[in-house]
């Protein structure tokens, strides 16, 4: 391990998160919450200036691998929860600790489950602050990092393969700068072309602010205690035309841009998202026609919770908990599949199923045909075989911390269906599950040891699972033999 | 803010086809120098290795598919690089970009069946630059043996032309003289550059020589050798070579260095390669033998030897041999080394002269790169800087309408600091005096301590 790059390059998380708590400080200066809004100053100032301690001297020795990558984005993320969880306990908004930390990991990860009853009691600065973690979370803060700080060769490559969703990190264009430049464009447009929207739907300007966060993001962190439901339908229908545009995979975007509209089109892995949302969409309506009244209703709810709950934002516009079994397992399935990769939104992502699909489908034919040569192709393009051990190995990687997980909340004796969607709704990033965790429940009656597990399962769902496991790992920690 | 965006107008779009050595170091340097790179290799594994180590894009596939190139982003390449390990691919990958995109093409060919043809190759295929690194290691070394007096050398015209730069001693008999007087351009030399403690000038004919300035000069190899006869330097370049392994690197020195009148002497293992080298180098003397053995080389006079050069495919063994000529002989030895690892051990090692053919094809594209950043849009073939970046030495291809054709030199009215040091016209080297012409076609070689040129035309005052 190379400490020092390490410890460099954390001091300028820090110190990017310092610049972005003024925002909420801001806002309490807008809203008059001066008191509330100076705990984000002291936090500001005090990770500012450890950075600043960090980051002023350049590391000479600047060797970046794969590990060194893992490990700092996995204590970057850790650190930026640790301390966006400070102002909280700070204003008196969330006086406990762990709960603290559980809405800030929650926020950065995109998840948005939250320990919170009464959100609305909340101060605005702190509201504030919640959703942007979200949108913060959202594209990642070392991709940011890459787009504004220039560094060594394999830096770049290591951190971004660390931080970014998918069985395979490509590239759209050769430098990686370029690449979180492009990333971030297309982010912050989308997110301003949302606010528009909204506002012009009657949305006031603060709560259309969070709304886009959450939904850029693919978090969820709402400003009402209802979530989305008592919005009216024209605002529901923006928020989920931009949750499942969110979750879609920015190359394709970035084919759009440049032109290539055919590629767009034929993306294999967008189109596979759009026809598993209709056809879930299909299933639900014959399972739901009954029970819902009007049907611009029901396209409406059954759109905006697969959309929700696909794209791991975690939203609500009905109390889907309430719903047949059937579409109540349906939204449990979506959970797992997820958005594309290269996406904001979380899960097992979509590129990973249709590998996995087609893994399975290649083993049914050597069955029949053993001596069967078969590679695996995925728009028209061969999967490595390397790409397909590291997807199976996540899969089971994933199923077995999922189960670990399941059985340690377990021992609080909650029902089945609340630990299992508990887990599923954390370890996905999505928010709220079902039962006890429902679209109209909280997290907060779970016991510090389950909420500590919770937010472990958020940030390896984000971190897609490896970086924070391999802080585990008693090897990673040896220093660096210096060269004598 | 406006600092991340500055450096990226400047910036090319280069593919690199082929992930060997010269490859990767490309796909290094050239990240390093702020270029869009996008690597090609059929290997995945390679790809993904040099995408890990390098800020550059990766695409797995075959660098001659249209389908492929289309992925890397052909269309809106400027420059596309084929190093791949075969010649025909390298030559296929640049034709396909041609014509799909509008980019410059370099390919590295490096069959001596295609040497003796590789400007008809370029002109023909439309490629901007072919190069042959065994060619130019060879070039290299051929030079290390013929001038040892020369401190650099760059070369222009695919090196037909070089600029070379030597140190005059004190009791030179140009010494005191005017550059007019010697007589230089009858023996087809211009003196393009003087600097004398850290003074440069571009020379107009009157300057007078003092010891121990750096004089730079342009000529045609052969005419090198002349002047440095002329002006009595003791030339003190060997009479025989003794060559070990019949490599591609080995054919291209002895052939050079036969037509220099150096006696040559091959060792190579292998009896039948032994046999073709032997139609091919008329003038050498092949010897069939391993040139490892100890007792082989004391038979065949290594302590009398002139010069020794080990070119084995093996670094480990030419090293050894190296050390060994040291050793037992006065000869001038010059080491290739093709892997660059352990170079800190290397450095400390009594090896003579060493020379990394990786980094000199590198070099060249490097130089071929630098040159087309400054040329976006003008019809500059090459650029270097030279004297410290203090001037620059540029080659123009000169299109029909230029207003600098068809007139004697002499009735221009040229910059001051300026020379026009060389005229290619279709191969013939012309070192231009006040009569001769530029004609549409030649490509001519300036030489200029103003910078930023865009077109020939900024030559007239």
């Amino acid at each position: 391990m190379n400490y020092r790059v390490v410890t460099y390059i954390l001091g300028w998380v820090l110190n990017i998160e310092a610049g972005l708590m003024l925002l909420p400080f801001v806002v309490s200066l807008v809203y008059g919450e001066m008191s509330e809004g100076l705990a984000f100053v002291w936090v500001a100032l005090g990770s500012a200036l450890v950075g600043t301690i960090l980051v002023v001297r350049k590391p000479k020795d600047t060797t970046f691998y794969l590990k060194e990558g893992f490990v700092t984005v996995a204590l970057s993320w850790l650190m930026m929860s640790a301390v966006g969880a400070l102002p909280f306990v700070i204003n008196g908004d969330i006086p406990r600790y762990v709960d603290a930390f559980f809405e800030t990991v929650s926020g950065f990860t995109t998840t948005g489950a939250s320990i919170l009853s009464d959100v609305e009691a909340l101060s605005q600065c702190s509201l504030f602050w919640r959703s942007f973690t979200h949108w913060i979370g959202g594209m990642g803060v070392l991709v940011f990092l890459l787009a504004i700080i220039p560094m060594a060769g394999g830096t770049h490559m290591n951190l971004m393969k660390a931080e970014s969703p998918g069985p395979s990190v490509g590239k759209i264009v050769p430098k990686v700068k370029n690449n979180a430049i492009f990333l971030y464009g297309i982010y912050i447009v989308l997110t301003f072309i949302m606010v528009i929207l909204l506002i012009a739907g009657g949305m006031s300007v603060f709560e259309s602010l969070c709304t886009a966060f959450g939904t850029a993001g693919t978090g969820g962190f709402g400003i009402r205690n209802d979530s989305i439901m008592s919005a009216s339908p024209y605002i529901q229908w923006v928020i989920t035309i931009f949750m499942i545009l969110f979750g879609v995979n920015f190359g394709v975007y970035f084919l759009i841009i440049t032109g290539k509209l055919k590629e767009a089109w034929m993306h294999e892995e967008a189109r596979t998202y759009f026809a598993i949302i209709l056809g879930a969409a299909a299933i639900m309506f014959i399972d739901l026609r009954d029970i819902i009244s009007g049907t611009a209703d029901a396209v409406r709810h059954i759109f905006f919770q697969i959309g929700s709950i696909m794209t791991t934002t975690g939203f609500s516009s009905v109390d889907f908990d309430m719903w047949p079994e059937t579409s109540k397992t349906i939204l449990v399935l979506l959970m797992f599949i997820g958005a594309c990769a290269g996406s904001t939104g979380g899960g097992i992502k979509v590129a990973r199923i249709i590998i996995l699909a087609k893994t399975f489908g290649k083993e049914i034919i050597s069955f029949l045909h053993p001596r069967s040569v078969k590679k695996i192709k995925v728009g028209g393009k061969v999967v490595e075989h390397e790409t397909l051990r590291a997807t199976n190995v996540y899969f089971v990687t994933f199923m077995l911390l999922f189960v670990v997980s399941v059985l340690l909340i377990s021992f609080e004796g909650k029902d089945m269906v609340t630990n299992f969607t508990a887990v599923a709704a954390t370890i996905n990033n999505i928010g709220p599950g079902l039962s006890m965790v429902g679209p109209t429940q909280n997290f907060g009656f779970f016991s510090d040891f389950s909420k500590l597990v919770l937010s472990f399962d958020m940030l390896a769902g984000r971190l897609e699972l490896f970086p924070l496991l391999l802080l585990f790992c008693p090897s990673v920690w040896k220093p660096k033999k210096k060269l004598s | 803010m406006s600092k991340i965006f500055s450096n990226s107008d400047k910036s090319l779009k280069i593919i690199i086809v082929g992930c060997g050595k010269v490859g990767t170091t490309l796909a290094e340097r050239l990240s390093q120098e702020k270029h869009d790179v996008t690597v090609v290799d059929t290997n995945a594994e390679t790809i993904q290795k040099v995408t890990t180590l390098y800020d550059v894009m990766g695409v797995t596939g075959n660098g001659a598919s249209f389908s492929v190139q289309n992925e890397a982003g052909i269309d809106r390449a400027d420059l596309i690089i084929a190093v791949t390990a075969s010649d025909e691919l390298n030559l296929l990958c640049c034709t396909i970009a041609q014509k799909v995109g509008q980019c410059a093409a370099i390919a590295r060919v490096r069959n001596p069946d295609y040497s003796e043809e590789l400007s008809y190759l370029r002109k023909q295929l439309g490629i901007s630059l072919i190069i042959n690194p065994e060619l130019e290691t060879a070039k290299e070394m051929s030079r290390l043996l013929r001038l040892p007096n020369a401190n650099s050398m760059n070369s222009f015209a695919k090196g037909h032309v070089e600029l070379v730069k030597f140190k005059l001693p004190e009791d030179n008999m140009l010494v005191g003289k005017q550059i007019k007087d010697i007589g230089a351009s009858s023996l087809g030399v211009l003196i393009c550059g003087i600097e004398n403690e850290g003074q440069l000038d571009i020379p107009d004919g009157s300057n007078i020589f003092k010891k121990g300035d750096l004089i730079s000069f342009i000529a045609t190899p052969v005419n090198t050798n002349r002047f440095f006869r002329h002006i009595g330097m003791k030339k003190q370049h060997v009479k025989d070579c003794m060559i070990v392994g019949g490599g591609r690197t080995s054919y291209y020195l002895a052939k050079q260095l036969s037509e220099m009148n150096i006696d040559v002497k091959v060792i190579e293992r292998d009896k039948e390669h032994c046999e073709k080298l032997c139609t091919l180098l008329p003038n050498a003397l092949i010897i069939n033998g391993d040139g490892a053995d100890e007792a082989l080389l004391f038979e065949e006079g290594i302590k009398d030897a002139g010069s020794f050069i080990p070119l084995t495919g093996l670094d480990e063994e030419n090293i050894l041999l190296t050390l060994f000529a040291k050793k037992n002989s006065k000869a001038k030895v010059i080491t290739k080394i093709n892997r660059s690892t352990f170079n800190d051990v290397i450095e400390e090692l009594d090896i003579g002269s060493v020379i990394y053919p990786r980094y000199m094809s590198t070099e060249t594209i490097i130089k071929y790169v630098r040159g087309m950043q400054n040329s976006i849009g003008s019809n500059i073939e090459t650029l270097y800087h030279i004297f410290e970046n203090r001037a620059e030495a540029i080659e123009f291809e000169i299109t029909e309408d230029s207003p600098v054709t068809g007139k004697p030199l002499m009735e221009l009215s040229l910059k001051e600091n300026l020379l026009v040091a060389c005229i290619n016209r279709k191969g013939i080297i012309i070192i231009p005096r006040g009569n001769d012409t530029i004609q549409p076609g030649d490509t001519v070689v300036i030489i200029t301590a103003h910078t930023g040129f865009k077109d020939v035309r900024d030559i007239l005052k």
